[in-house]
């Protein structure tokens, strides 16, 4: 094989293999650098609210539940967090969102808690417990769960808690 | 020495295997037996088989979702629990029975404990609790057990 044809043969790999990489990245999945499956639910009103729609947003998609106690426990972190952070601007999405997916059967169980708890950010579910099919899309395996997801819908964090959640959101502030 | 030594690590392992074995994570002893732990694959096998006899199966916690349960209602409220207890009450103390709650693990679950104690109460003699090790979803839905509608 001449050096010509090697040098050729070489360039066009890397060029599929960077290819490759950059579609295999916006491909919709559940890890870090996937984006993340479309959600369409209702709130409690009845609207419709797409995540999707918060494109442009840093977004903390939080898959909970009123009977769930760990989770019950994390909303008032959330509360902090939403609060601390909703008008910030990221090197990846102007503003913070939080996309909250309720696993409840009742309605009254979860707009009584969220209607005493003062929850302010976006809040959805199809009230069909762990047959809800976004709990199969996003393959949850247990609550809490969430996904943090920049302004372009790529997921770049996952099933963060605490303070290595909180880490996670400042480690994208733009100073 | 050495003989010491291992009677010690006996004596450890024999104490926490019986500890993890007997006590929940609360410390407390379980109202049930692990012979009254009832497989998933089990009940399914039944569920699907229309020629065996049909157990009363239980739901204590959110929803309803295995086929033919009937939904009680998450039985950590007073109301839900009185509720099972009205519908116990009408049925013969050798009733084949199975509960269950599937919101996650029994270590976290509000109502698989008041609804055991209670058939312990009533003296049921033939009762089971569902083994869903962390929820309805991972060790029902997503093995394709019947559902209901």
């Amino acid at each position: 094989m001449n050096n010509n044809l090697f040098m050729k043969i070489l360039i066009l790999s890397i060029a599929l293999l960077l290819f490759g990489s950059t579609i295999s990245a916006q491909s919709i999945g559940l890890e870090p650098g996937n984006k993340s499956p479309e959600i369409k639910l209702p709130t409690i009103k009845g609207d419709t609210v797409a995540l999707s729609s918060l494109k442009g947003k840093l977004v903390l998609i939080d898959f909970w539940g009123t009977w769930c106690s760990p989770c019950v426990a994390e909303q008032a972190e959330l509360a902090k967090l939403y609060n601390k952070y909703k008008q910030s601007t990221f090197t990846n999405g102007k503003g913070f969102e939080i996309y909250g997916v309720s696993l409840d059967a009742k309605k009254s169980n979860w707009e009584n808690f969220i209607t005493m708890n003062k929850i302010n950010w976006i809040q959805v579910s199809d009230l069909k417990f762990w047959r809800s099919p976004v709990a199969k899309t996003y393959n949850i395996q247990a609550l809490p769960f969430n996904i943090l997801m920049d302004g372009n819908g790529i997921i770049v964090a996952k099933n963060l808690h605490g303070m290595d959640l909180e880490k996670s959101i400042a480690k994208f502030l733009r100073k | 020495m050495k003989r010491k030594i291992l009677i010690f690590l006996f004596f450890t392992i024999a104490t926490s295997l019986f500890a993890s074995n007997q006590l929940s994570a609360q410390g407390q002893a379980e109202p049930w037996t692990p012979q009254q732990l009832l497989a998933p694959a089990d009940l399914a096998k039944v569920l699907n088989d229309p020629k065996a006899p049909q157990p009363l199966v239980f739901s204590i916690g959110m929803q309803a979702i295995i086929k033919g349960s009937i939904d009680i209602g998450p039985v950590m409220m007073s109301e839900n629990l009185n509720s099972l207890k009205q519908k116990l009450g009408k049925l013969p103390k050798n009733a084949q029975i199975v509960v269950y709650c599937g919101c996650c693990p029994f270590s976290r679950c509000p109502n698989v404990r008041p609804a055991m104690k209670l058939l312990k109460e009533m003296q049921f003699t033939n009762f089971k609790l569902l083994n869903l090790p962390d929820n309805v979803k991972v060790d029902w839905i997503d093995k394709g057990y019947p559902m209901n509608e």
